[in-house]
């Protein structure tokens, strides 16, 4: 089924581009100090919510095109639990480290908050490799990690060594997870195209 | 690796979605093995031609045959 010929509401870019482009409107009206950070984090979590609809549509493209299987369905619920728990616990951690004045104690129980869903994002992903039946979904979500891991190690070694010579800004190392997840994404569409170019999409090709 | 699954696909009039399901594996996966762009694990050659009552060699080449 094309996306082409979905309404709108049904297509998954048109939901990741509403929550990146809440998230861009957000972000600049911080920046901009047009909001203060309170009203900046509850405004995050609300545009959160775009990441139920997105899923939604996201599993009926991928059941509509042979990609879905209950391992994948578990592993989005899941995932879409810790995406949550990250945003709740990384807004709850700045707010407090912003107000509060922490012991070295207090900030490391602190930087636990979005830590833990990160850890749940992590075991979602083993979970997923453990559960595909698919050998093949499994084959393509093995090779996209690891398309992810080369990113990450990549782009961290190249990055040091420029902040080494003072030619970059330091980097926080918590980048490391987001940019290994976007490389696993990246990987997937990489792979994704490779599919529709060496076959025929209706799948009764004879 | 090679293989017959199209033209043996075709023989039986099935469609990828209906080898896919036989083998409870999705449509995806049935292209990548026919396209030669995945090579099945031994369990599920072993059960394609299961599917077929052919044997795997009579479904998978070896590039040097």
């Amino acid at each position: 089924m094309s996306t082409a010929r979905l309404p709108l509401h049904r297509r998954p870019g048109f939901w990741a581009g509403g929550l990146f482009a809440a998230f861009a409107v957000i972000s600049a009206l911080r920046i901009s100090d047009a909001i203060d950070s309170t009203t900046g984090f509850i405004l995050m979590v609300v545009a959160m919510l775009q990441i139920i609809p997105l899923t939604r549509a996201s599993l009926a493209k991928q059941r509509s095109t042979g990609h879905l299987s209950a391992a994948v369905a578990r592993y989005t619920r899941r995932f879409l639990f810790a995406t949550f728990g990250y945003v709740l616990g990384l807004g709850i951690a700045v707010t407090i480290a912003n107000r509060v004045e922490l012991s070295q104690g207090e900030s490391f129980l602190i930087a636990l908050l979005p830590v833990i869903p990160v850890l749940g994002m992590i075991w979602t992903m083993a979970r997923y490799l453990i559960e595909e039946e698919d050998e093949f979904l499994r084959h393509r979500a093995i090779m996209a990690s690891l398309f992810g891991l080369g990113a990450v190690l990549t782009l961290g070694t190249f990055w040091g060594f420029l902040e080494t010579f003072e030619v970059v800004p330091h980097v926080w190392a918590w980048w490391v997870f987001p940019v290994w997840a976007m490389g696993m994404g990246l990987g997937q569409c990489w792979m994704g195209l490779a599919d529709r170019r060496a076959s025929d999409p209706s799948g009764d090709e004879a | 690796m090679k293989n017959r699954l199209k033209v043996l696909r075709a023989e039986r009039n099935w469609s990828q979605q209906a080898l896919a399901e036989e083998l409870g594996v999705s449509r995806q996966s049935v292209n990548a093995i026919e396209t030669g762009r995945y090579d099945p694990s031994l369990p599920l050659a072993f059960q394609i031609a299961d599917v077929f009552s052919l044997t795997i060699e009579d479904i998978f080449i070896h590039e040097k045959d």
